[in-house]
């Protein structure tokens, strides 16, 4: 098989993982028109509840079952106890605030796990790799394109399918008209950020396995998830799904053809949509 | 935690006053209180109860205790601080240092290094874990007339931007691939394509000419190297790139982080058992306790130092390490305390902290260190001593929790002088 | 009137250091990073534009600095004007550009272009030394004619000349805050729909404000490597840029002085912090939520309110000799 094609292969497997680390970022926006800086911190946070659970001998299964929740839960709160209060304010303090936030995640990780950095052990199951004549790829890295698709199509149904992804989409229009019609609009930002926590720490978890555990992935995690989210167009989750695709293809077909260049590719990437198409390439204006 | 370590005065004689800096905390303290031990240095006010700054050797320990080298600064500070008790004093002087956080930046490194200097009057200065911050500390440390020895790995420190305060005790990255690469060829002498990966900037090139010249002179087919910048996470892509070049060895010459995830992958595209994988530049204990045995099964590793080392003064080293933190030393905890060890030895062996004697004192002081007998070199102040490959062992055959390698091989290979680009006048 | 109070406090600030503090290194960071956060403030309080690309002009004026002062020697003086230079052209490519957008787009393009600039910095190493960073920058003396006018070798001589950078940038800046710039920046802060309709020119008018910042800060940047000798990667890294906006956003977006306040309090807290707490940086972000959810007028405000809670009591005191509100005997 040409070089590029197990290339392109391979960009679709870390582009799946980075659409569900953005998507929730890009949803949050939509809704909340809040960047929430703290996004990071909650896939940091996924990561680790994951390996706190294998150390204590429960299964990756139920990891990817409970963290996400758990996280989830962490980001209602947060969402109810802290963002709700700045949400009057100029945008400068939203970004503050999670910046805020995402810091002391940070350092309390740190603290309670130290600050080397650990493995997750990929569950026995998806361990190995399958051979399809020169192409040779993990087990695991399949699964997560797999679950990922998987996924996809599940919030893919909520947003267009359900009452509560109308009010979503509605409110990302106007939040006036939703709450006019009689929809508690401030609970449907509460379960719209802790989905989008949820999303990260789905990430987290699901990321676990192939770049283990360690606190300053938050902030990497954070920076890609602002090119996709850009790219996409924020807001969109179509656009998260474009974007996270595309930005994982350059980034490894770049590793062949030039290395040293694909991180910064990406940031050009960024920058050139910001240009010309600031909504990104999916996202609606306004 | 503050980190001011001493002895009470019950021994000291009357303190020497050789510094300018001395008689203008004089004139800055205000209370004399001991109570006041923990306001903030900048102020002025005070002494701690631990050291009388006005007896003490100052010493400080700059290294990273946040960001993403914050594990390696944990341990150097504690191998400072193992050091420092050990001995509690010397010239009849109690010992004292100062953690200083450099957050892994250059120029919060000088910054408190100079600041170090002027507060205090420290001059002996042990630490800087990446290569950007000691470099820079090496130029400041001269500047303020004080000793630096670190164990950054970058050549330029004993080599174009060596100079008299500077002194290192890490092998760099000649003796990094000289201990590695000539040995597993020896081990394994069909293994004639390496593939190489290499971060982006002078330490991974030096790591890699050093490799390239071995290749030449043994033949060895280099089918591909991958660059790739100091930041990166995901190595995917540069794998892939291996795998289809068909190598017999992967030589990975990242370190830290980005050598642990790319070894993860690597371990996860199943390459571990088409090829023979080498880290060149491992830390040692740290790193196989964040990978886990499973992930170092079979793969080679270089490494400054191991806690199995049959010196006299790594059992000691252990010892201690054990009584104290319950744990083997790890690499960031040997080196610094060998590199606060040399100091201290110096300024005994001295009889002074005057600067110029302490340097002379170091300059060829041959010792018996933790990997055997070492000698700092007098022309570049590089430390000679061994560097080890190890090779990583079967969970199953671990004979305690440490135990997750086996030593291959050790030896000293160092450029000479004149190949250093080292002018010390 | 305020622009001579405040002036006056600057002043009372840059003298009272050198009788407090031991390092004159620890007190030129504080100017330092208090002229760069100044230039952030011009951007985030008086015009409304929350930038991250702090760091670009903090970096552009070091590795100016740098090169001008070992590769390509030039008197200094005229490196450091150079410096200043090369943070206003910066700044105004930057600037140019992302003014296109507003709002989040805006500080998402600034976010770009710093991590952009950052990855530029690490490949040319040619011209920044990489990962290094730009080595052994000398701290040459303010001479005229072979004669030394002013030493800089020792730390307090440096800070000293710093000061007066430092104050002389802050009446300027101040000079321009109180002008009818500076008046109008306010406006397009608060209403930049209005501000259009009134006829301004929003773009010219964003974009000199990003000038003026980018000259300030680039400023900052070679007073720094001056200081330290080295011109780092690291002063062009993302955490520079969110350094610098944390301490604009902790001294009170309000006023000028305010960022200088929240300088020194990053600056001074973080020094002592760090030898008791590794993991200081907690408290960090613990105060910058306080600051986003109670005290948006950060310090500066805190202290207002302070005073003015201070000068509430104070007539219950005045009168009464012997006894007073506050229960103490004469």
């Amino acid at each position: 098989m040409s070089i590029y094609l197990l290339q392109t292969i391979n960009g679709i497997g870390i582009g799946m993982l980075y659409f569900l680390l953005a998507v929730g970022l890009s949803i949050v926006f939509g809704l909340l028109r809040f960047v929430n800086f703290a996004h990071g911190a909650f896939y940091l946070l996924g990561a680790y509840f994951c390996y706190q659970m294998t150390r204590w001998g429960l299964s990756f299964w139920l990891a990817l079952v409970v963290a996400p929740l758990a996280v989830g839960a962490i980001g209602w709160f947060t969402e109810k106890l802290m963002l709700r209060h700045v949400y009057a304010k100029p945008h400068e303090f939203h970004i503050i605030v999670t910046v805020g936030l995402a810091l002391v995640v940070q350092e309390l990780v740190i603290l309670q796990w130290g600050p080397l950095g650990d493995s997750v052990a990929v569950p026995e199951l998806l361990q190995g790799v399958v051979m399809w004549g020169s192409f040779v790829y993990p087990k695991y890295r399949l699964f997560v394109i797999g679950f990922t698709a998987v996924l996809a199509v599940l919030l893919w149904w909520v947003l267009e399918g359900t009452r509560l992804g109308s009010a979503v989409r509605a409110g990302s229009e106007s939040t006036e008209m939703v709450s006019l019609l009689g929809l508690n609009v401030l609970r449907i930002f509460s379960l719209v950020f802790a989905l989008g926590a949820a999303t990260a720490a789905l990430a987290g978890v699901l990321a676990a396995p192939i770049r283990g555990a360690e606190p300053f992935m938050g902030i990497e995690a954070l920076g890609v998830a602002f090119v996709i989210v850009v790219v996409g167009g924020l807001g969109s989750f179509g656009g998260a799904l474009v974007g996270g695709l595309l930005i994982g293809i350059v980034q490894s077909v770049m590793s062949t053809l030039w290395p040293e260049g694909a991180r910064l590719m990406i940031y050009v990437a960024m920058a050139a949509v910001l240009l010309l198409r600031p909504h990104g390439l999916l996202g609606r204006k306004g | 935690m503050a980190q001011r370590i001493g002895m009470q005065r019950a021994l000291t004689q009357a303190p020497t006053r050789s510094h300018t800096t001395e008689s203008l905390m004089q004139r800055r303290h205000l209370l004399q209180l001991s109570a006041l031990g923990a306001l903030p240095a900048s102020l002025g006010l005070g002494a701690s109860a631990w050291a009388q700054s006005k007896d003490a050797i100052q010493f400080g320990c700059p290294v990273p205790m946040s960001g993403a080298f914050a594990a390696n600064g944990k341990y150097a500070d504690l191998g400072m601080k193992l050091a420092i008790e050990q001995y509690g004093k010397a010239l009849d002087r109690p010992l004292a240092y100062t953690l200083l956080d450099t957050e892994g930046k250059p120029a919060t490194a000088v910054r408190k290094v100079q600041e170090s200097a002027q507060q205090k009057g420290a001059r002996f200065f042990a630490g800087g874990i990446l290569s950007s911050e000691a470099l820079a500390m090496g130029k400041e440390a001269e500047k303020a007339g004080g000793i630096f020895i670190t164990t950054a790995g970058a050549d330029e420190l004993t080599g174009t931007d060596c100079n008299s305060a500077t002194f290192r005790w890490s092998v760099p990255t000649f003796g990094a691939i000289e201990q590695t690469v000539r040995p597993l060829l020896e081990a394994h002498p069909k293994a004639k394509r390496w593939y190489t990966i290499t971060p982006q900037y002078v330490f991974g090139d030096g790591l890699l000419t050093a490799a390239k010249n071995i290749f030449k002179e043994k033949g060895i087919e280099h089918v591909g190297n991958s660059y790739h910048s100091l930041t990166e996470k995901e190595f995917s892509g540069y794998l892939t790139n291996a795998m289809a070049a068909k190598p017999d060895v992967l030589l990975l010459l990242n370190f830290g982080a980005q050598s642990s995830d790319a070894l993860r992958q690597a371990v996860s595209f199943g390459m571990h058992k088409n090829m023979t994988i080498l880290i060149a530049w491992a830390s040692g204990l740290e790193q196989f306790e964040s990978l886990g045995a499973d992930l170092c099964d079979g793969v080679y590793f270089g490494a400054q130092y191991w806690h199995t080392a049959d010196t006299p003064l790594n059992h000691d080293l252990v010892k201690r390490s054990q009584a104290t933190f319950k744990s083997n030393p790890n690499y960031s905890l040997a080196g610094s305390y060998i590199c606060t060890k040399l100091l201290i030895d110096a300024i005994i062996k001295a009889g002074t902290v005057d600067q110029k004697a302490v340097v002379a004192a170091l300059e060829g002081m041959k010792y018996q260190g933790l990997t055997g007998e070492e000698e700092v070199r007098k022309a570049d102040h590089q430390v000679l001593k061994n560097y080890y490959l190890l090779k990583g062992k079967a969970k199953s055959k671990m004979a305690n929790k440490d135990d997750y390698v086996d030593v291959v091989s050790s030896g000293k290979s160092f450029l000479p002088v004149d190949k250093t680009g080292c002018k010390l006048a | 009137m305020t622009r001579h109070f405040h002036l006056l406090l600057a002043l009372a600030i840059v003298v009272a250091m050198p009788l407090f503090m031991q390092s004159g290194s620890l007190a030129s960071e504080v100017l330092i990073f208090g002229l760069a956060a100044m230039g952030c403030n011009l951007l985030l309080g008086y015009t409304g534009l929350l930038s991250f690309g702090q760091g670009i002009f903090f970096g552009l004026g070091s590795y100016t600095i740098g090169l001008l002062l070992t590769r390509w020697p030039l008197p200094m003086p005229l490196a450091l004007a150079a410096a200043v230079g090369m943070g206003a052209a910066g700044a105004a490519i930057v600037g140019w550009v992302a003014i296109r957008q507003r709002g989040t787009y805006f500080v998402m393009l600034t976010l770009a272009f710093a991590q952009m600039f950052y990855f530029i910095a690490y490949s040319a190493s040619g011209l920044t030394g990489g990962d290094n960073g730009l080595l052994d920058i000398p701290r040459p003396s303010l001479a005229v004619a072979g004669h030394t006018l002013w030493p800089l070798a020792t730390p307090w001589q440096y800070y000293g000349f710093v000061a007066v950078l430092f104050l002389a940038a802050f009446w300027f800046l101040r000079r321009v805050c109180d002008s009818v710039f500076g008046r109008t920046l306010l406006a397009v802060r608060d209403n930049e729909e209005r501000a259009a309709a009134v006829g301004y020119d929003l773009r010219l008018l964003k974009l000199q404000a990003f000038v003026i910042s980018g000259a300030v800060t680039g400023l900052a940047g070679a007073l720094h490597a001056m200081m330290t000798g080295i011109a780092p990667l690291s002063n062009a890294e993302y955490h520079t840029s969110e350094m610098i906006l944390v301490m604009t956003v902790i001294g009170g977006t309000g006023n000028l002085l305010a960022s200088v306040l929240g300088a020194a309090f990053y600056v001074l807290l973080g020094d002592w912090l760090s030898t008791l707490w590794p993991r200081w940086l907690l408290l960090l972000g613990v105060v910058l939520m306080v600051v986003s959810l109670g005290l948006q007028r950060g310090l500066w405000g805190l202290g207002e309110s302070l005073w003015g809670l201070v000068r509430r009591k104070a007539p219950k005191n005045a009168p009464s000799a012997g006894l007073n509100a506050t229960g103490d005997n004469a």
